[in-house]
């Protein structure tokens, strides 16, 4: 059975087509779902085995980075939401759709309408686009089964993906390993240094999940690297399958066994 | 009720990178120091809701207090130092008011009516000055265009006003100097045209209303009518066809089996796999970007993205590109002519417009470039393209048909951009600031986005029969272009607009972006707005195509403008109009005397040449254009070890999964044009291809685009002009490549009011677009291993280094430039591809700015690798390593490989070899001239931008 992917959009989605590919690629029956339609009732949530929140720049990352979306998600979906994390359902966020899931208070903690973590403007106030390092950290995330501690090459693409939280939550997060991806250099360790760190996150902090491992947000494109010829460097010779599709196909396995 | 006002600013101790930013620009930019601190804050204001609802915003939606802090009607905490609040301008719109006012209606916040949204500065330290802060809020801050600083709280934040009443213009009974004095500043026609256009009134028994004269202006204005590409040319006393007829026969001629539409749509059509089309468009928007580079580049990208989303029934966009030529940043403020903008403003503002676009609707910028001259430093050349993915059974223009209904889609109509069109074809001055400043707007790059998805969904079911941009022109361009053949009835009074007071010329001739028209049979209606409602797209049906091939517009019961199209669209007298161009001799210079080699400082020279801003690294302007979005680079404009060493073209596999690509390059060279347009233009054009083709692209399966961007066609720039014209039509010959779109811009004259003239050096850019059948055949340019044999393919006179960097960096120009052999080159072109398709091809650069030793640094650099060359014999090193001949190419083989064996009769030549010594090893006649580090070469290549951008 294919499990069923909703990849939400709304205005100024941008990167929603090549995360359907990456999910269809990895073997999900993928559905593109305008927000409209959840609100209207044409769609549903709980139609869906994984939700996916692209990159992009959702109404037009004003205020906040994805914070309309977010506004827009708790103030009118909060019960599907609600529904669909507590049925164990895997949730992706991915650069614009990280900030969104920050901003509803899904990630850190799986509360909506709490937000304790944010993304700020990078350090160098400006938007980049680079193909950094990244070290996959021993957590319960689902998405990154068989990856840990593995290094991986994979595209920045923001101005606002600055880590940040007070102690208490940093110290929270990092103690129930919940921090999935870190920036590294090409040694493979976590650095804070530019531009291998991209943005100055705290503790180099490219990637979180919640407690159970579920719900996942990271600043990088995964789904921009699912092919070999989207590397960069793929003349030079690049080891293995591309790294970012087994973020995918361990979100369809795992929803497949539901 | 009163305004509500909510300041918004980051905790103290956290980082504030704009006001960071600032502080470096206040030292870097303006040499300023005695800043301490500069702080920033937002700044929102809300009419129509009370206190608590202002609250209820600040906590839910505007601050985040894991971060920041925030105010409700009074200051921030701590705001000791000077503070300066920049907002726009009234009636310029600001993108981030309808997401407020979304997001209050989603809190279920009731009430409120406008929002707003600025930005405040505090600056401390002693250098905040009065006099500093004002030369602060000149030179960074404000852009007087379509901002202002905000002194006190405004009254209400509505805009509104009565609307214009119709006016008649009484030209029946002028006299020529009347016309003309109509003319000036506002139609920018010349006499013959205000003659025609008075001539058919009279006939028509009626004086015209301020809309028709403005309709018929911004139809015959050399932006919408390109008049001098139309006009009968009689050059140096011999009549010849004109320009764009010449540009057109020699595409017919060559009849290339891939082209599906040339010239007649929005974009140039061309056939790609699986049942698809591709298609591409390049535009300028130089006088935009002069007065108000960071909107004037927005609305740059956003039309042209709108021109592809405006082929055939609608093109899904794959790339964005961005060509500039600017004066150098270091340009001293004195030397800026009058009412024009320094340079470093203006790339850094025209790049953060691209990029905001461009990032925001998803579309990768990916192919691009810099050139600067000192003549640039009036009028800049901004060049922005796009190409666009279609199914081939939609790709050709539609037609409307009567009966069909005119539905505009998108963006609310305001005052924007009133006279883009007139504007953007008349000379600049220094009153251009002042006259023309409604002619610029801000972006709104998300209403596009979100109309894009919209337009593709409709598309997708057939329901288009037409579509166009609202571009130059607006309603009027649009509509009267769509219904020439047919004939339109317009109701104005339906048109959506952003706030009241609009003339009703005003609505028909406004150039607010983000709009397009569709032609929809009528069964098709409902469902069209249906799916624009699920994309918060508005859809008004403002027109209905009929049959009596008239342009009939009303507003309520006036009749607003009632015009014969034979008359509007082909009344336009034809220009004839004279040129006069003394070619110069190209003639050896006969400077490169054997010198005495030994004796030079070769690493100075080669660092010199690295840092020319020719030649220079681009990566700072790279980087903040989302190049990667879309997923489909499969050769990016940046590769190597450390990614960052260019390529020479973009590569996209724009069918996710599928191995076929489209490729992407353009070629332009002003200072060439300067010696001599012909061999200038043909540099263009052969750079374009060459750039394609060095990645592994059939020569065989490109297409081309020109852009002329010329100063105001007197005689002899006119005569310049012609000779571009022959060298793109012999190009197109020789070569079988077709042109099949293009754009002329040919106002780039500046006259000060002393009578100082400035013109720049004549830019055509050449842009070149195609098909691969397989990406996987296809190389970068960086060096793959040590021990490779490095090979010269191409054909080049060494004598030719007229217009070089080289050349400039000695300080002069030359008359000797590369004389491109149209015979030798298909042949060349040809070779490159079969090799690379032969997978003999370890990498391939070619040949432009800073020659042969810029284009192997830059592949060492994205190897890590050296190499060791060997001048050729019969050139001086100088010739060897700084030549910039076009259609040259330098080629890494395998060490085994026979160089005879991949190119065959081709002229080429073993040069060097790769090593792991990580330097540029030059030998001349046996001795080691230098060898000169990768490092020290790397960081001269990379400072100059890295200066400008601050990275």
């Amino acid at each position: 059975m294919k499990p069923p992917v909703c990849v939400l959009r709304t205005d100024g989605t941008n990167c929603d087509e090549e995360t359907f590919y990456a999910f269809a690629k990895a073997g999900g029956d993928c559905r593109m779902v305008h927000v409209n339609q959840l609100r209207s009732g044409e769609e549903k949530l709980s139609s869906y085995h994984i939700l996916a929140l692209p990159g992009g720049f959702s109404y037009g990352d004003d205020v906040h980075s994805g914070k309309v979306l977010a506004v827009e998600l708790t103030s009118l979906l909060k019960e599907q939401l609600q529904e669909f994390v507590e049925a164990g359902k895997p949730v992706l966020g991915i650069c614009n759709g990280f900030q969104v899931l920050v901003r509803t208070g899904l990630l850190p903690e799986r509360k909506i309408g709490t937000i304790n973590t944010t993304l700020m403007h990078n350090d160098s106030g400006k938007f980049e686009c680079r193909w950094v390092n990244l070290l996959v950290e021993d957590s319960p995330c689902i998405f990154t089964r068989g990856m840990t501690e593995k290094t991986i090459s994979i595209q920045v693409a923001h101005g606002e993906g600055r880590f940040y939280t007070d102690p208490e939550t940093l110290n929270r997060i990092e103690s129930s390993r919940q921090v999935v991806f870190r920036y590294c250099d090409a040694g493979g360790k976590a650095t804070a240094l530019y531009p291998a760190n991209p943005n100055g996150s705290l503790n180099a902090i490219a990637g979180i999940c919640d407690e159970t491992g579920l719900v996942m947000g990271l600043m990088p494109h995964p789904e921009r690297f699912v092919e070999k010829t989207q590397h960069p460097n793929w003349r030079r010779g690049i080891e293995g399958d591309p790294h970012g599709l087994a973020v995918f196909q361990n979100a369809v396995s795992y929803a497949r066994e539901m | 009720m009163a305004i509500q006002e909510v300041r918004v600013t980051n905790k103290p101790g956290l980082p504030d990178p704009a006001g960071n930013g600032l502080l470096y620009d206040l030292h870097h930019a303006l040499g300023l120091d005695g800043f301490e601190k500069v702080s920033t804050a937002k700044v929102y204001r809300f009419e129509g809701i009370d206190e608590g609802q202002a609250r209820l915003l600040a906590e839910r939606l505007l601050a985040e207090d894991v971060f920041q802090i925030y105010s409700i009607n009074g200051p921030l905490p701590d705001n000791t130092g000077v503070l300066v609040e920049v907002a726009y301008k009234p009636g310029v719109m600001n993108p981030e008011a309808a997401s407020l006012i979304k997001a209050a209606l989603d809190l279920g916040i009731e009430g409120l009516l406008a929002a707003e949204s600025s930005r405040e500065y505090t600056f401390r330290g002693p250098g905040a000055t009065a006099e500093n802060i004002a030369l602060i809020v000149d030179k960074l801050l404000v852009n007087a265009t379509v901002e202002r600083v905000v002194i006190a709280k405004p009254e209400t934040l509505i805009i509104k006003g009565s609307i214009g009443s119709i006016k008649t213009i009484p030209i029946n009974q002028m006299n020529d100097q009347q016309l003309m004095e109509l003319s000036r500043d506002k139609l920018f026609l010349n006499l013959e045209e205000m003659r025609a256009v008075r001539k058919y009134f009279l006939d028509t028994g009626r004086e015209p209303t301020d809309c028709e004269i403005e309709t018929i202006a911004q139809t015959w204005s050399e932006h919408c009518g390109h008049k001098t590409f139309r006009a009968t040319l009689v050059v140096n006393g011999k009549e010849k066809e004109p320009m764009l007829a010449r540009l057109k026969k020699a595409t017919e001629d060559v009849n290339h089996p891939l082209v599906l539409s040339a010239f007649v749509d929005n974009s140039g059509v061309m056939e790609f796999y699986r049942g698809q089309a591709i298609c591409g468009k390049v535009e300028t928007h130089n006088s935009p970007s002069a007065i108000e580079p960071y909107g004037g580049a927005m609305t740059g990208s956003g039309g042209v993205f709108r021109d592809i989303m405006g082929t055939g029934a609608g093109a899904r966009v794959i790339a964005s590109t961005d060509m500039f030529c600017f004066a150098p940043p270091e340009t001293l403020a004195e030397n800026i002519p009058a009412g024009c903008l320094h340079p470093h403003y203006l790339l850094r503002q025209v790049v953060a417009g691209v990029k905001d676009y461009g990032n925001r609707m998803g579309i990768p910028t990916n192919n691009g470039s810099v050139h600067f001259h000192k003549d640039f430093r009036a009028k800049p050349s901004i060049i922005v393209g796009a190409y666009g993915i279609l199914p081939v059974e939609s790709c050709r223009k539609g037609q409307a048909r009567p009966g069909d209904l005119g539905v505009v889609l998108g963006g609310r109509t305001g005052r924007d951009g009133i006279h883009g069109a007139t504007f953007s074809s008349g000379e600049m001055t220094h009153r251009t600031v002042d006259v023309n400043s409604s002619a610029v707007q801000i972006g709104n790059a998300i209403e596009e986005k979100r109309m894009s998805d919209a337009l593709l969904a409709a598309s997708a079911e057939g329901l288009i029969r037409a579509v166009t941009d609202c571009g130059a022109g607006g309603f009027s361009s649009a509509l009267g272009e769509m219904g020439e053949n047919t004939g339109v009835r317009a109701w104005l009074e339906r048109a959506p607009l952003k706030y009241s007071g609009l003339s009703t010329w005003e609505i028909w001739l406004s150039e607010s972006q983000e709009r397009m028209v569709l032609a929809v049979a009528p069964e098709n209606l409902e469902r069209l707005l249906e799916i624009c409602r699920g994309y918060n797209v508005e859809a008004t049906v403002l027109a209905e195509f009929t049959a009596d091939r008239r342009l009939r517009v009303t507003h309520g019961d006036d009749i607003v403008c009632d015009l014969d199209m034979e008359f509007l669209h082909n009344g336009l007298p034809k220009r004839r109009m004279t040129a006069r161009w003394e070619r110069k001799p190209v003639c050896p210079d006969g400077v490169e005397k054997e010198s005495n080699s030994l004796a030079i400082d070769w690493l100075n020279i080669y660092k010199s040449i690295m840092s020319h801003l020719n030649v220079c690294s681009k990566e700072p302007i790279i980087r903040v254009y989302d190049h990667g979005v879309q997923g489909s680079c499969a050769l990016p404009p940046l590769g190597g070890e450390g990614g960052d060493a260019p390529n020479d073209a973009v590569i996209l596999t724009p069918l996710p999964g599928e191995a076929c690509g489209v490729v992407i390059s353009h070629g332009l060279n002003p200072v060439l044009n300067n010696i001599d347009p012909y061999y200038g233009s043909l540099w263009a054009a052969a750079e374009a291809v060459s750039n394609a083709v060095a990645t592994g692209a059939n020569p065989e399966e490109l297409c081309l685009i020109d852009n002329f961007i010329w100063p105001f066609p007197d005689e002899e720039s006119l005569g310049a002009l012609d000779l571009a014209v022959d060298a793109c039509v012999d190009f197109v010959r020789a070569t079988g490549m077709p042109f099949i779109s293009g754009k002329d811009s040919l106002s780039s004259t500046y006259r000060g009011t002393d009578g100082a003239v400035l013109k720049i050096p004549p830019v055509l850019c050449v842009s070149a677009f195609g098909r691969v059948p397989d990406v996987n055949l296809t190389v970068s340019a960086d060096f793959k291993k040590q021990g490779s044999k490095i090979v010269l393919v191409g054909k080049r006179n060494p004598s030719e280094m007229a217009g070089s960097t080289y050349y400039d960096w000695l300080g002069r120009e030359g008359g000797n430039l590369p004389c491109l052999d149209l015979a030798t080159l298909p042949l060349v072109l040809k070779a490159v591809h079969r090799a690379v398709r032969r997978g003999l091809v370890l990498a391939c650069h070619d040949i432009s700015e800073g020659g042969l030793a810029a284009a192997v640094a830059e592949m060492c650099f994205g190897g890590r690798l050296g190499a060791a060359l060997n001048v050729v014999p019969g050139e001086s090193p100088e010739q060897f390593l700084f030549n910039e001949t076009v259609g040259c190419f330098v080629v890494e083989i395998d060490a085994g490989a026979d160089g005879a064996e991949i190119f065959g009769v081709v002229p080429w030549v073993e040069i060097g070899t790769t090593v792991p010594e990580q330097q540029v090893a030059v030998y001349y006649k046996d001795q080691q001239l230098f060898g000169a580090e990768l490092v020290e070469l790397k960081d001269a290549w990379q400072k100059p931008m890295k200066e400008v951008f601050g990275a």
